[in-house]
């Protein structure tokens, strides 16, 4: 099976998004930290100024998931900003249904994003990946990425909801 | 001390490049800066925006021993969790060193935090090197947590001939 066709997502396809999402983190075992609405993605993602784009996989109705689905992958990425370098396509996720890897799905989303990278002039793609997930670090590092946080120290930080307001109302 | 923090404008981009070059100099790798005035103007100040800023200046009466009266600044930009949804990213924050210990450093974070929030962000993202033991204090003493030490994440770069060819599919 190598029938699969890469598209932009639409609306309608935010409930597939918001399934691959949960799955993802299932698998980062991180699954009751996704407070994320289908609602969400629709506003957040397709209105006039979207905080996020996003790539989907769609295979033919022959081939759908053993749970009917025929959306069985996706990207979503936003761009950012290095005040050194410019722009900067930052990939938030990145995924693909187990029983349709190996199909070559995963590499042409990434080049899907690459390609998308250079033809808006971002010098560079950036993403983070836990430090115990071997073959997708496996998977980068073969094709060129580098650990910033190994090779350079960076560490990310991380400030929530209840200590932004405490900041905010302090004198 | 007697300051204001405020939203930068196009007219800022001379100090706020002035900044980045001192903050790159701080950080050991002034080098690496490819972005001019002019990309910071086009980039910044155009009608999709890539970042925004945040500059904190001083009455005439104070201004720096070189003359200057913007004297911090904060860079940021919106992003997506998809666990969460939407966040604020904050790129870069710089106090010059003569005017530390002010709470001019705190007071541009309480801003870009407010705007966050006004935005409907949850969480607030940014790196920090991890020999940078004053700017770690800070911000662990603000109610940051570190993502990398705590969950193993880490940083991933792709660029130059790796990001070419990636999207030309090759391995």
């Amino acid at each position: 099976m190598a029938n699969f066709i890469l598209r932009k997502a639409e609306p309608k396809d935010v409930s597939d998004i918001l399934r691959l999402i949960k799955e993802l983190a299932k698998f980062e075992e991180m699954e009751d930290q996704v407070i994320l609405t289908e609602k969400d993605l629709l506003e957040d993602g397709f209105g006039d100024h979207p905080f996020y784009h996003c790539i989907v996989a769609e295979v033919p109705k022959q081939h759908q998931s053993a749970d009917g689905h025929v959306i069985v992958g996706f990207a979503m990425y936003y761009f950012t900003y290095d005040p050194w370098i410019g722009k900067l396509l930052y990939l938030e996720d990145f995924y693909v249904m187990k029983e349709y890897r190996g199909f070559g799905i995963g590499s042409e989303i990434l080049k899907k994003l690459s390609e998308t990278a250079v033809r808006t002039r971002c010098s560079s793609m950036h993403f983070i990946v836990a430090e115990w997930n071997k073959p997708s670090i496996d998977f980068y590092k073969r094709r060129g990425a580098s650990d910033l946080s190994l090779e350079e120290g960076w560490r990310l930080f991380k400030i929530d909801k209840q200590n932004l307001l405490k900041m905010t109302s302090e004198e | 001390m007697d300051f204001t923090i405020r939203a930068a404008t196009l007219e800022d981009c001379k100090d706020i490049s002035r900044m980045i070059l001192e903050l790159a100099e701080y950080e050991k790798v002034s080098d690496q800066i490819k972005i001019t005035q002019r990309d910071l103007e086009q980039d910044g100040f155009s009608k999709n925006p890539f970042f925004h800023g945040i500059i904190a200046e001083v009455p005439e009466h104070l201004k720096s021993r070189d003359g200057h009266t913007k004297v911090g600044y904060s860079l940021y930009f919106y992003t997506y969790s998809s666990w969460k949804g939407r966040a604020v990213y904050m790129e870069d924050l710089y106090v010059m060193p003569e005017f530390r210990g002010k709470s001019i450093g705190k007071a541009l974070m309480a801003k870009v935090s407010q705007l966050g929030l006004a935005a409907g962000c949850t969480q607030l993202n940014f790196t920090v090197l991890d020999w940078n033991k004053s700017s770690l204090d800070f911000y662990r003493k603000q109610g940051c947590w570190d993502v990398t030490s705590d969950l193993g994440y880490h940083c991933m770069r792709c660029e130059g001939d790796a990001l070419e060819h990636l999207a030309q599919g090759d391995l």
